[in-house]
């Protein structure tokens, strides 16, 4: 630099969180919110029902092989979901690719294995309260994986687009964050349905 | 602003109402549809104070299941297609501007979310008008037009989440440099809070209302789609303690207003934005649905519930100390600005804090078991003036902010008139519910005097009462609609009519320096001491 040469300052920039990282925890939490209810009239409902000595579930509906199966579906997926989120950090493309690819494809599955499972143990939605809040809870879960699923395959066109910006960084931690908690909703749904019916 | 729509391309007038992502349009979209949807809304409050004035039987609507469906109607269109609307436009124009931002976070999600809104509060509307409603299917109500109500109210649901998520994020992210969270101006501070409990509690309502839909459709209803049980599940939204955290963001207006008003600074602004939290705290009303009841304890009757009511009104009075306090100080500096009147909307904002003040007292009576007023009209008193006191605290902010978001002036005048027709019509719906409460009024009257619970004969005279206050309610919101109307063809409006201290009155934000939570008030002072 030339001797007597002033140069501005450079600001620093603004220490603001991430639009769309904070715009997806808020959307996230309030999905999480709404199982949250599920979860607690289920619960609340279960409870008053078997202090009155009545039926719940039928007897032998709902096994846990299918629920076990699915919470494994879910577990990897997790995992996958951790490398495609690690791999978007450090720029790895490929793996990143490969990895949100894979998620989605455990997302397609997991809602495959419900489905089937269902039609399979053909348990009537007005059989009783039970059944009714067994199918919105394992629906509306359904209808939140099938939301995470087409969010990664959007993430993945823009990846497969050559989009491997900044905004594709985020992409992937937005999606992981609303992935991650549709497995939590799993896991509870998994502890509160199949395990302890 | 940034606005993404088509007005570059050459669109049509139609087509950039319908794509517009700018925040001041977005905003005025949700004040003139709320304020639509609140007319009708007190329409129907109308017609149900009209319905009570006899109780031997339904002489203005054909039974009691009809009287049913206006009741829930009027509630659930005043809180949510009408004044959570309003206050989410009043933000949407309003907090961005405050934060230094140029626009709303997810602009298309922002748009999309008032036209699910828009969509949903039609259908929702539709389905009270066709016989469905959140009545008694197959016992008045026509079952289709139930589910469809249920429909229109998770498409509302919807519409009113994302505007949330959008409103939040923007005041999260969006902050110009130095805008600490803490020194947010108080209406972004209580629209976060606000925002973070509609958050946590409007998806809950959804659950309750997917699950009520589910089983309406599901064959064989078995519970939660039968009888009286859709009421019952979404009732929580529209009483004690919910109504507190739809209505907290009138705090925040009135806290804007006051101190700019009297050109003072607020002693305690951070006592301000902690006790604001506490009343959103306080505000979760998720847990008093009667699905939580526990065996012989309704959840009325439990000690959360009644704790929670006298904090509430302890949290009011406590605000309104602040806000007294404010007005103490600089009641000096009234004289000393355009005239010895104090401006409309500090008017507005500080009945309206009166008013939450006595919507929390009527709270903690209804509470105390000896009265026995949960099951009473003491519950609709509640809500009205809750709902009541934030209406009136809408009214003062578009007053205050109208100039801004319209840039055209309106009657000062007649917007105090229409905000104290309001008052005294909230006051007076709400001191006459709470007395039939005492003699023994029930919220739901039901169509003969069996179903009000054989209240005492002095309940007609308060009924009257009553009825009279919702007609000066409507014609409260009508002179406020009116005096809306009137602005759009209204003279230019100055930059800054009120000596503005935060930064939606800055002409240029990104220049200003912000070390306080007046950044205006801050620069003038010290432009005052160097001169």
């Amino acid at each position: 630099m030339a001797a007597g040469t002033e140069v501005a300052p450079v600001e620093a920039p603004l220490a603001r969180p991430r639009t769309l990282l904070v715009g997806t925890a808020f959307a996230t939490g309030a999905a999480v919110m709404f199982f949250g209810a599920l979860f607690s009239l289920y619960s609340s409902v279960r409870n008053d029902t078997l202090a009155w000595g009545a039926e719940w579930f039928p007897e032998g509906a709902i096994e846990l092989k299918p629920g076990g199966s699915l919470m494994s579906t879910f577990a990897m997926a997790a995992i996958t979901m951790a490398w495609a989120q690690y791999s978007a950090i450090h720029e790895d493309r490929v793996h990143g690719l490969i990895a949100l690819g894979l998620t989605a494809l455990l997302g397609i599955a997991a809602i495959n294995q419900t489905v089937f499972y269902f039609n399979d143990i053909g348990l009537p939605i007005d059989h009783n309260v039970a059944t009714t809040l067994l199918y919105v809870i394992v629906g509306t879960h359904m209808v939140m994986t099938g939301i995470a699923v087409l969010w990664m395959g959007l993430v993945l066109l823009r990846g497969f687009g050559g989009q491997g910006t900044g905004r594709h960084q985020d992409l992937v931690i937005a999606v992981s964050i609303f992935w991650y908690a549709v497995v939590a909703v799993y896991s509870v749904i998994w502890l509160f349905i199949y395990v302890a019916k | 602003m940034t606005d993404t729509s088509l007005e570059a391309d050459g669109a049509t007038a139609l087509e950039r109402v319908v794509t517009s992502t700018d925040a001041n349009t977005l905003g005025r979209y949700w004040l003139g549809a709320g304020s639509l949807t609140l007319l009708a809304s007190l329409v129907a409050g109308v017609l149900v104070a009209l319905e009570r004035l006899d109780l031997g039987g339904a002489e203005v609507f054909g039974s009691a299941d009809e009287i049913f469906q206006f009741w829930s109607a009027y509630r659930v269109g005043l809180v949510l297609l009408a004044i959570v609307p309003i206050i989410v436009g009043l933000g949407t124009a309003v907090a961005p501007l405050q934060v230094g931002s140029d626009s709303i976070a997810f602009p298309r999600m922002a748009a999309f979310s008032f036209w699910t809104w828009l969509i949903g509060a039609g259908t929702t509307i539709t389905g009270f008008l066709i016989d469905g409603g959140l009545g008694t299917p197959d016992a008045g109500s026509q079952r289709q037009a139930v589910a469809l109500t249920l429909v229109g109210l998770l498409m509302v649901i919807g519409g009113l989440l994302g505007a949330t998520v959008s409103l939040l994020t923007t005041i999260v992210c969006g902050r110009v440099a130095g805008l600490t969270l803490r020194r947010i101006p108080l209406f972004s501070w209580t629209l976060l809070v606000a925002g973070t409990f509609w958050l946590l509690t409007l998806p809950v309502l959804a659950a309750n209302a997917v699950l009520a839909y589910v089983d309406l459709r599901g064959r064989t209803a078995v519970r939660f789609g039968a009888e009286d049980a859709i009421w019952e599940q979404l009732s929580w939204s529209f009483s004690h303690p919910q109504v507190y955290a739809f209505a907290l963001p009138l705090v925040g207006i009135a806290f804007d207003i006051v101190p700019v008003s009297l050109r003072n600074r607020l002693a305690n602004h951070d006592v301000v934005l902690v006790l604001t939290t506490l009343l959103g705290v306080v505000g979760f009303g998720a847990y008093a649905q009667s699905f939580f009841d526990t065996p012989g304890t309704p959840v009325m009757y439990q000690a959360i519930y009644v704790v929670d009511a006298f904090a509430a009104a302890l949290i009011a009075l406590a605000l309104f100390g602040g806000l007294a306090d404010t007005l103490r100080r600089g009641a000096g500096n009234l004289g000393s600005g355009a005239g010895n009147r104090p401006p409309a909307p500090m008017v507005l904002s500080v009945l309206a804090m009166l008013l939450l003040l006595a919507a929390a007292a009527v709270g903690a009576l209804r509470v105390v078991d000896p009265f026995d007023l949960l099951a009473t009209s003491a519950t609709g008193a509640q809500m009205t003036l809750t709902m009541g006191a934030a209406f009136v605290g809408a009214m003062a902010g578009t007053l205050w902010w109208g100039d801004r978001i319209f840039g055209k002036v309106s009657s000062q005048g007649l917007g105090l008139l229409a905000g104290l027709a309001a008052v005294v019509g909230v006051l007076m719906i709400g001191v006459a519910d709470l007395l039939s409460g005492f003699m023994g009024q029930n919220d739901f009257t039901g169509a003969s005097l069996a179903a009000a619970g054989s209240p005492d004969s002095g309940v007609d005279a308060l009924n009257v009462v009553a009825l009279v206050g919702s007609v000066l309610l409507l014609v409260g919101a009508l002179g406020w609609f009116a005096n809306g109307i009137r602005r759009l063809t209204g003279a230019a409006a100055p930059a800054d009519p009120w000596g503005g201290h935060t930064l939606e009155w800055a002409a240029d934000a990104s220049t200003v320096e912000v070390t306080s939570e007046r950044p205006l008030l801050d620069a003038l002072e010290h432009a005052g001491s160097a001169s």
